[in-house]
């Protein structure tokens, strides 16, 4: 906290009460309690006070009450040996101050003072409840984030006129009032021919500081309307506010006491306070969701003229709220949408290829902190496509750099891995592969229509803020195709893309406390639940556990959840508490215990999606594996449809279990059982087309040749078949323990 | 030798959700601890309701007979709304089908007027529906909620694309929302979750869980309606809300209540086979779970009256 702002504050909440004070006894005596108190066309009273206490002010007599209530709110002015004022004095300082200020203004309205005459305009005051309503339903279903009360003078008229523009063009209401060395941004924008008014989404409160109470009466009356929340629950109206209206002070030219003591009373809403000038920030955030104060001083903004700097100032004030941005349609000169994902661009209407056999061509999205990302900045470093002839094949570096409060490293494969289904989406571009096997075509039809390079960052930046909003608040891309700077930088990507490929393999079940689980599947399947550890993949083989856990940042009410294991039942079964009881409250108490690394014992169930179909084969001691995509008949007597039937829906069946065909090369796989060492029967395709890395996991468990003695479709159908050639090649599982 | 009959337990309630008041007839419905009518097993404090369908247009492709039935009521839905309510209606659900950019592309003023007339009209609790295109529903929906503010009506559809506009037109003025999902118990709960977290209260949400005709999918919605109601008696809050069907509307589109000609003799009379549809869809469906039916045909207003009764007997 800083000492200059609460001393500032405190002292200027005393000079208000005090005004206050002298004002309403003056009206007192010369009006008399009777007379009549009310702002513009509302049923909230003096809403501010009628939020924070429930009373009903409708006359002068009304207000002693309050104002003594806001005194003794007031703490005193911190004396020059005190070196901590509390935040929270502070605080109570600007409710003082906003009671203060709301009697003043009520008082201003029974003398017909109110709404303000200036310069022979009519400043419009406080909004009145019908537009409060209009406005308020746009709040809550997101067309309008919040608003931005400017309070003061802009260094020029063009400076204030950019602001106001920027605010507008974001949705965002804007609220005018105060002054700063006697010139108000009511002045400037009114010298300007801006158009000022309800229609504009730009409302005049008033010249003076104290109309500032008009911006919080507003938030205050959309509480009491959108919150469900009583007069007098000043809890949850200022929660509601710090959380639902996206709202902000924005603090031009100089602040005196009063603006700091006002701004107090802002604080308490949640809405965070940004002035151009030299002031101590408060940076933790507490009350507000992030910073508490900030200071911009406008002239040491980035930007090469005033303009930019203005831009940049507003850039800077919608992240300090934590504003998130939509862009309702993809700025691209071509068609956009899933109906061209599948679309394939052929040799005769190729323009140009990025990547492909012969060239390079990579992709690669990190974390960078929020001050070193420029949201929406695309640059294309290298020849645009103008520059190339038709047919080219070109290297290219697909650079993308995202800033958000809630991004992880971890998320960035999963980001990264929507470049392939993003780019798809505009009409005549082709994207196939990822990271360093990306392949991009664009057809001519699309270059004639317009498209370049640059286009891929317009259809990034857009879709990461619209699909993963929650945890992106900045994305900024660098597309190279300037063959020397791919080829450098594509080393660092590879670095990169390794040290993920470590990291995930390090990622083990032990290492974490949490599983997510997947019930998306529940439409058809609805006692069917799926739980996604570390160690194995979704059965379906499209969720893996991080997918899980960012697809929960990003849709906290969606498919998947997270599962705290609890304590371990069985850890060698893979048995945990929290695992059992979630399994138990999601599939309509059909199933009470799971185990993830068992097939034997409580197996997890299948929806109807696994990639395979894990079966046991008694009389060879192990287990057949056929994929989805083997249409013969296997040992067990039943193809890879019959078996569906058999194990889908949500039935635990020990002895058959759907799963990932992943799932396969983990160290998890069904442990418990014996591994891999278990499988004595596999689909054909599978094995070849996971030849490697099936190798490679057999060398792992200590049995290099298990491979060769794996029997498919191509050797065996039946049992009777299989067991000759197992016994032949000495299959391990012949001499394991007996499984049943 | 005597059989004791299973008792089944449940934990969980069915909201109760009230409609009307405020110098309008009331009407809660919802509050089930069992199954539908199966009072062995817990309680069915309320009488599921009779909703009734009045458009603000004449419908341009009704069965010849249900036109026949209304007659020149159809011309002006507060004259509809009387005569239904004269019929037996618990509820008007009256239909803003105007305001569909092809059929009349209407807004919030016409709505306004409409609303207006039908509320004055009759003073049973009303239902309004958009025409389903979710932009047009929020322009008409939020004119229909401040009319009526403070007088319960229930507000629909409020769907995935509009739930937050419709939600806070229902917060700020009062009104209940129809959460319409099609036919999927997840998205259905997902969507309760949704409208919970603008703030809108549980009890002042209805589901539409999307019906099939009989013959049309009905089964799938039974049984999604099933097991909403399951999930609900187990505990699920977030999906204890009341079930509304649009039985109506489902039933007469089909061709066995449509077809006049060109079908086999053993499919019977006319008329008596559509209201059949009719009357067999809503009673089903009254059996998954529903809480409100929404129907079309004054005949089988009194004909689901009665089976009511009976089943609540």
């Amino acid at each position: 906290m800083s000492r200059f702002i609460a001393t500032s504050a405190i002292r200027g909440a005393h000079s208000v009460i005090a005004d206050a004070e002298a004002t309403l006894k003056d009206a007192l005596q010369k009006m008399g309690p009777e007379t009549p108190v009310a702002f513009t066309s509302t049923s909230y009273f003096l809403p501010v006070i009628f939020g924070f206490t429930g009373q009903k002010i409708t006359k002068l007599g009304d207000m002693p009450a309050a104002l003594q209530h806001a005194r003794s709110l007031l703490p005193p002015v911190p004396r020059d040996n005190l070196w901590l004022p509390y935040l929270g004095e502070t605080l109570d300082a600007g409710v003082a101050t906003l009671f203060a200020e709301e009697i003043i203004e009520g008082i201003r309205f029974a003398k017909g003072q109110q709404p303000e005459q200036y310069n022979g305009h009519k400043l419009n005051g406080p909004i009145d409840d019908v537009q409060m309503r209009s406005w308020g339903i746009q709040m809550v279903d997101g067309r309008m984030p919040g608003f931005a009360a400017i309070v003061g003078a802009a260094k020029s008229n063009e400076v204030a006129v950019e602001i106001v523009r920027q605010l507008q063009s974001r949705g965002q209401l804007v609220f005018l009032c105060s002054q700063s060395n006697g010139r108000s941004i009511i002045d400037q924008l009114r010298e300007s021919g801006v158009d000022l008014g309800y229609d504009t989404f730009t409302v005049t409160f008033g010249t003076d500081t104290y109309s500032a109470v008009y911006a919080l009466g507003y938030a205050t009356r959309a509480a009491l309307s959108f919150g469900n929340v009583a007069a007098g629950d000043i809890r949850k109206i200022l929660l509601y506010n710090k959380f639902r209206c996206f709202a902000f002070v924005l603090a031009l030219g100089q602040v005196d006491d009063i603006k700091y003591a006002t701004a107090a009373g802002a604080i308490n809403y949640g809405f965070p306070v940004i002035a151009d000038t030299v002031i101590p920030n408060i940076l933790p955030s507490g009350v507000t969701r992030y910073a508490h104060v900030v200071s911009l001083p406008f002239d040491d903004l980035p930007g090469k003229d005033d303009l930019e700097k203005a831009q940049r100032l507003v850039q800077r004030c919608v992240e300090i709220r934590g504003i998130k941005i939509k862009i309702a349609q993809v700025p691209i000169p071509v068609a956009y949408g899933p109906a061209f994902e599948g679309e394939v661009v052929r040799r005769e209407n190729l323009r140009i290829e990025y990547g492909g056999k012969g060239s390079m061509c990579f992709e690669l999205l990190t974390t960078k902190s929020l001050d070193e990302v420029e949201d929406g900045k695309i640059t294309v470093v290298g020849p645009e496509i103008d520059a190339v002839p038709d047919g080219a094949k070109v290297p290219l570096a697909i650079v993308i750099e995202v800033a958000g409060r809630k991004m992880q490293t971890d998320f960035e494969p999963v980001l990264e891995r929507q470049i392939h289904h993003f780019v798809n989406g505009a009409e005549g571009i082709q994207h196939i592969g990822q990271r360093d096997i990306a392949w991009l075509r664009f057809s001519k039809s699309a270059v004639n229509k317009g498209f370049k390079l640059k286009h891929l960052g317009d259809i990034l930046h857009a879709n990461y803020h619209n699909h993963f909003g929650a945890i992106v608040d900045k994305v900024q891309i660098t597309l190279y195709s300037d063959p020397e700077k791919v080829k450098q930088l594509m080393g660092k990507a590879r670095a990169i893309y390794s040290e993920r490929n470590i990291r995930t393999a390090g990622l083990t079940d032990e290492a974490v406390d949490t599983f997510y689980s997947c019930s998306l599947c529940q439409s058809f399947a609805p006692t069917h639940i799926c739980v996604i550890n570390p160690e194995r993949v979704g059965l379906c083989g499209a969720y893996n556990w991080l997918d899980c856990r960012a697809s929960y940042e990003i849709n906290p009410t969606g498919p998947n959840k997270p599962v705290a294991k609890g304590k371990v039942i069985d850890a060698a079964k893979g048995e945990w508490e929290g695992v059992n009881k979630f399994v138990y409250e999601n599939t309509q108490m059909k199933t009470d215990r799971f185990t993830l690394y068992s097939i034997m014992d409580q197996p997890m169930t299948t929806c109807g999606c696994c990639e395979c179909v894990m079966v046991l084969l008694p009389e060879c001691n192990g287990f057949m594996l056929v994929s989805r995509d083997d249409y013969g008949m296997t040992p067990c007597g039943m193809t890879f449809t019959t078996l569906m039937g058999t194990v889908g829906g949500g039935l635990q069946t020990p002895g058959m279990m759907g799963v990932g065909k992943y799932y396969l090369l983990s160290k998890k796989f069904i442990s418990s059982e014996g591994g891999i060492r278990r499988v004595v029967w596999l689909s054909k395709n599978l094995k070849e087309s996971m030849e490697e890395e099936l190798k490679a996991v057999c060398e792992r468990e200590g049995v290099p040749d298990l491979l060769d003695k794996i029997g498919d479709g191509s050797v065996a159908t039946t049992v009777e078949d299989l067991l000759p050639l197992l016994e032949k090649k000495g299959h391990p599982a012949l001499t394991m323990a007996p499984l049943i | 030798m005597p059989v004791e009959i299973p008792v089944e337990k449940w934990a969980g309630k069915v909201n109760e959700v009230k409609l009307g008041g405020n110098g309008r007839k009331s009407i809660v419905i919802g509050g089930e601890t069992t199954l539908p009518f199966l009072k062995i097993d817990g309680a069915m404090p309320h009488r599921p309701a009779i909703a009734v369908e009045v458009d603000d247009v004449m419908p341009a492709d009704w069965s010849p007979h249900l036109i026949a039935a209304w007659g020149d009521a159809l011309e002006d839905p507060a004259v509809w709304a009387k005569k239904a309510a004269e019929y037996g209606a618990d509820i008007i659900a009256l239909t803003l089908d105007s305001a569909h950019p092809e059929r009349g592309n209407t807004g919030a003023a016409e709505a306004k007027k409409t609303v207006e007339k039908v509320l004055a009209a009759v003073d049973l609790p009303v239902i309004i529906i958009g025409p389903d295109v979710a932009e047009k529903d929020n322009e008409v929906l939020i004119a229909a909620s401040s009319v009526g503010r403070g007088q319960r009506l229930a507000l629909g559809n409020c769907v995935d694309k509009n739930y937050r506009s419709v939600a806070a037109a229902c917060i700020a003025d009062g009104h209940v929302a129809i959460a319409k999902t099609p036919i999927d118990i997840n998205l259905a709960k997902q969507l309760n979750i949704l409208i919970c977290d603008i703030g809108l209260a549980p009890d002042a949400i209805l589901m539409d869980p999307t019906t099939g005709g009989l013959g049309y999918g009905i089964e799938y919605t039974y049984s999604v309606m099933e097991r909403l109601r399951l999930a609900a008696l187990i505990g699920d809050k977030m999906t204890s809300m009341p079930m509304i069907c649009n039985v109506g509307e489902e039933s007469w589109r089909q061709k066995e209540a449509r077809a006049t000609s060109g079908v086999p003799a053993t499919w019977g009379d006319h008329q008596e086979r559509a209201l059949a549809w009719e009357g067999i869809t809503a009673v089903s469906l009254l059996n998954s779970g529903a809480d409100i039916v929404v129907l079309q045909h004054p005949r089988t207003i009194a004909l689901i009256k009665d089976a009511i009764s009976k089943l609540m007997a």
